[in-house]
């Protein structure tokens, strides 16, 4: 394994540079995969059936509690990569835990966001509109659920190996997948709570 | 400690949290339909923009070409995506 | 009891008994025939567990020529069934099982699967590299594949086939019409192997950018490497749109969902249009792969540069764009509005553009050039005029008012086989036969080949240019039988006679490989077609690490100027070379992710959330796995090396 010490650590092997690519080419499928449900949304958006519309169900009070949790969340994961790169081990894995605690926290209100929706008799087999409401949310949510197991992973492998090429590598491309899912949330925020609310 | 927190960083939280404040004004303030579109499809837009370019450091390194290649082609495709199935479906559908 | 009812076939005939008997019987021959000769270990280590990008590539080939078996006897089941009018062969539900599996083992686990093996084995050896990027991820990338065939062949014995066709159009498909769990059977068996492709892509693209020999610039790789990047590319970008459209389906059927339903505000035709936004873009993902080979392979045997290596570049980038724009064309009769249709007959016309330019670059490359009339030539020039016959008539299903002529008629049925068999078909054969001794180390009969290659090509216009007839004539496709009045007697003998001949040309294939297995040289040499490219620069067959050395590249030309103008493509020393270790994860998952079907499919709760935390710990071991792969050393090489006759040095 040639290391090449010019470049941060998650840079610095061959295969290393080929996994950070790699993972962008994957964000670029993911960026299809909430097109596609984006897309779904908006053509079933007006079709409610029965069943209740978006300004009906929506609480602008847990939106923006989970906005600014994972808002928050990418500005400290990016922190953390930053503390990586300056070798400041214990300072990064202090922003890593934050950064995951926070995503867990955002879950949790997701979670209650749900209850909520099955109580207000939203849920999947209500309509077309509810469905896909609840399929892209929970798209989403099934994705941050995947991160945090990930997070805690690579976790416990810096606080293992420390930092190396391999732990680097995969703690910078921990941090991608975060801040992309900081990112569909915007979009969500943006498309489907606050158009569905004005 | 301050070396933690780059200015680059903290300056770019500062400004996806003032870019969800203007956002939400679509929300609290009574507006037309298309200027709350407009202003959420700028803030949407730009607050993903601050993600992928101070976040995600995608101008750094060798492959920045291929990973901007790969953004652009994939935001194209979901606009057409989203357009041409809004067209197909909604909009000219008789 | 009530629980094993659910496995029962809902249309018993018995020729599916018999198919059961018979999968019984082989599976129970292939097991007591590994133990007795004693290969098991063997198959593990050397292929069930390879990393190595050209087993892989192999194993991916004999998987789609056991598809294209499969998908060919349902074929000439459908045309025996048409061959006479009301005939009682098969009756209509049958008929209905019958093309949906078609259409769909055809296109995912045979087409698919044979370009995806192809890329596999010539893309490295082609660019220069030793292997892929993500060598462990192609091997799940086809474990995966691999899974979700065998999960897709099982439901014919296993609970019924899917029989909404390929398609699979809602309300057909959903519960109401389609009763049996055969379309559960087609959502998560093309969700699974779907998985498995989309990593391939993600696979290809980074080799392709990162892994280049030195000195081969983009411009400078060959037609198949570009054609095979632009493919990737598609891929990437369209198979989640599957993923979604398959996942809404799921949720439909076993949710109870209404999305795809024709109350509480569901939409039925937008399974057509998100199926479509990822099926018209597939539609390139098959034929840019066969363009590519047929570059190669008309370069090679013209003995001139490919012409108009800039244009064919553009072209195909043209491509992975325009194929995004067109999707609509195939539900032009779904009521849109005039304007929606034109727009959309547009694009489709544009996208004839790009396509059209490759045919004259190929033209031209032949325009004066030493031509050898080899099998894998003929198939590339058979397939110029039949295919610009396919191209012609898609463009004129893609004029929207005369789509109301020929939609859903065997007009539409003659076009796509008149491009998917002369582009696809024939050249995968082409390619096949092309790289035979780069994968084997010796050569298929060209004799015995060319008499294949006329069955085939006369086989196939027999077969499907009746079908153009029939078609403006009013027959609609996937109706099990027709009335002596309708007059289509007569041209349908002849599409059945038609595909007798391709079905005799496929065996004689298989004759061929089998006769020159036993009896051709084995000394072929290096490069025994005289060829243009990186491949052929290293030993037949491949060892394990490609390239002793990395060669250096000055053109696109690269082995054949290292020939004519002494270039010397290997510079360096030997040195000690990196491999990834074998590894049974993949395979392993991928017969989780089988359980996990499975159940989705028949609603065994217990048997899904099993395997899939099964899956999830899968993939939590791997992380915390640490596995750097081996070295080969010097002296190894160099023996090998001295094995095939002198290192390349």
């Amino acid at each position: 394994m040639k290391i090449d010490s010019t470049q941060p650590l998650e840079y610095s092997t061959e295969q290393n540079r080929l996994n950070i690519l790699g993972f962008w080419i994957f964000l670029g499928a993911e960026i299809m995969l909430f097109a596609t449900l984006f897309t779904s949304y908006f053509v079933y958006e007006n079709r409610t059936g029965s069943g209740p519309g978006g300004a009906d169900i929506f609480e602008i009070t847990p939106v923006l509690i989970e906005t600014i949790l994972l808002l928050t969340s990418s500005f400290t994961i990016g922190l953390a990569i930053h503390a990586m790169r300056i070798q400041r081990t214990k300072a990064m894995l202090g922003f890593f835990a934050i950064t995951l605690v926070l995503g867990a926290a955002f879950l949790g209100v997701e979670i209650y966001e749900f209850i909520h929706y099955y109580h207000v008799g939203a849920t999947l087999q209500t309509s077309a509109f509810t469905g896909i409401l609840l399929t892209t949310l929970g798209t989403h949510g099934a994705h941050v659920m995947f991160g945090l197991f990930w997070g805690i992973f690579i976790f416990i492998q810096i606080k293992k190996q420390g930092l190396t090429p391999q732990t680097a590598n995969k703690s910078f491309i921990f941090s991608l997948y975060w801040h992309f899912l900081d990112v569909m949330w915007i979009f969500i925020f943006s498309f489907i709570y606050l158009k569905g609310m004005m | 400690m301050r070396e933690l927190f780059p200015m680059k960083q903290v300056n770019g939280f500062i400004f996806s949290l003032l870019l969800t404040v203007v956002a939400l004004s679509v929300y609290f303030l009574e507006m037309s339909f298309q200027a709350g579109l407009t202003i959420l499809t700028v803030t949407a837009f730009v607050q993903a923009g601050v993600q992928l370019i101070i976040f995600m450091h995608a101008g750094e390194g060798e492959d920045k070409k291929t990973i901007y290649a790969s953004l652009y082609y994939g935001i194209f495709l979901a606009l057409v995506t989203v357009f041409g199935s809004l067209l197909a479906m909604v909009w000219g559908y008789l | 009891m009530e629980f094993f009812e659910r496995f029962a076939i809902p249309h018993p005939s018995p020729m599916i008994y018999a198919s059961m008997v018979a999968i019984g019987l082989v599976t129970i021959a292939i097991i007591v025939g590994i133990s007795y000769f004693k290969k098991w270990g063997y198959l593990w280590n050397e292929w069930l567990t390879t990393t190595d990008h050209k087993r892989i590539g192999i194993m991916y080939i004999i998987s789609a020529l056991l598809m294209l078996f499969r998908g060919g006897a349902d074929a000439v089941m459908m045309r025996l069934q048409t061959a006479v009018p009301e005939n009682t062969f098969l009756d209509a539900q049958h008929y209905n099982e019958v093309f949906t599996t078609h259409g769909v083992v055809m296109i995912f686990f045979m087409a698919m699967a044979f370009i995806i093996g192809l890329m596999n084995y010539i893309i490295p050896l082609q660019i220069g590299a030793r292997d892929v990027a993500f060598p462990r991820l192609n091997a799940l990338s086809f474990w995966l594949y691999f899974a979700g065939a065998m999960l897709f062949n099982i439901s014919f014995v296993i609970g019924g086939s899917p029989d909404a066709g390929w398609t699979n159009y809602y309300p057909l498909a959903s519960t109401d019409f389609s009763t049996s769990v055969g379309v559960n059977y087609y959502n998560w068996a093309l969700q699974i192997s779907g998985i498995g492709t989309l990593m391939s892509g993600i696979n290809f693209i980074t080799t392709i950018i990162k892994m280049r020999a030195p000195g081969m610039t983009l411009m400078k790789m060959p037609m198949f490497v570009w054609s095979a990047l632009i493919t990737n590319i598609i891929i990437v970008f369209a198979f989640p749109v599957l993923t979604i459209a398959l996942l809404m389906g799921t949720f439909d059927r076993q949710f109870g969902t209404f999305f795809f339903a024709s109350e509480n505000g569901g939409m039925d035709m937008m399974w057509a249009n998100l199926f479509w936004i990822w099926g018209h873009p597939e539609v390139y993902i098959l034929i840019l792969p066969a363009f590519g080979i047929y570059s190669q392979i008309i370069a090679t045997f013209s003995e001139r540069n490919l012409y108009g290596y800039t244009s064919m570049v553009v072209s195909m980038v043209a491509i992975s764009l325009l194929s995004f724009l067109v999707w609509v064309h195939h539900f032009f009769t779904m009521g849109h509005d005039a304007m929606t249709n034109s727009i959309f007959s547009i694009t489709t016309m544009a996208i004839a553009v790009p396509t059209g330019i490759k045919i004259f670059n190929w033209l031209l490359t032949m325009w004066k050039g030493k031509i050898r009339f080899t099998t894998p030539m003929l198939y590339s020039i058979a397939f110029i005029p039949l295919f610009t016959i396919g191209g012609v008539t898609g463009v004129m299903l893609a004029i929207a008012s005369a789509d109301y002529q020929y939609h859903n008629t065997m007009f539409l049925v003659a076009h796509f086989h008149n491009v998917i068999i002369p582009g696809v078909v024939f050249a995968m054969i082409a390619g096949l036969i092309y790289w035979w001794p780069k994968m084997f180390g010796f050569m298929l009969n060209e004799k015995i080949g060319k008499w294949a290659f006329w069955f085939i090509v006369v086989g196939f216009c027999f077969s499907f240019f009746p079908m153009y007839i029939t078609g403006l004539d009013g027959q609609a496709r996937r109706m099990y039988t027709y009335s002596e009045a309708t007059g289509f007697g007569p041209l349908s003998m002849l599409s059945f006679f038609g595909a007798s001949l391709l079905a005799a040309g496929f065996a004689i294939i298989v004759y061929n490989i089998y006769y020159s297995f036993r009896n051709a040289p084995r000394n072929i040499g290096d490069d025994p077609w005289n060829a243009r490219s990186l491949e052929w620069a290293t030993h037949n067959p491949v060892p394990e690490y490609n390239f002793a050395v990395t060669p250096e590249v000055v053109s696109s030309e690269a082995l054949w100027d290292a020939k004519k103008r002494g270039h010397n493509l290997f510079k360096d020393k030997i040195e000690k070379i990196h491999m990834p270790n074998n590894t049974g994860w993949p395979i392993i998952m991928a017969g989780l992710f089988f359980v996990f079907g499975f159940s989705f499919v028949f609603f065994i709760w217990a048997g899904v959330i099993l395997s899939g935390l099964a899956i999830l710990g899968c993939m939590a071991y791997r992380s915390f796995e640490k596995d750097d792969g081996r070295y080969i050393s010097v002296e190894e090489i160099k023996e090998t090396e001295d094995k095939f006759g002198g290192a390349n040095e």
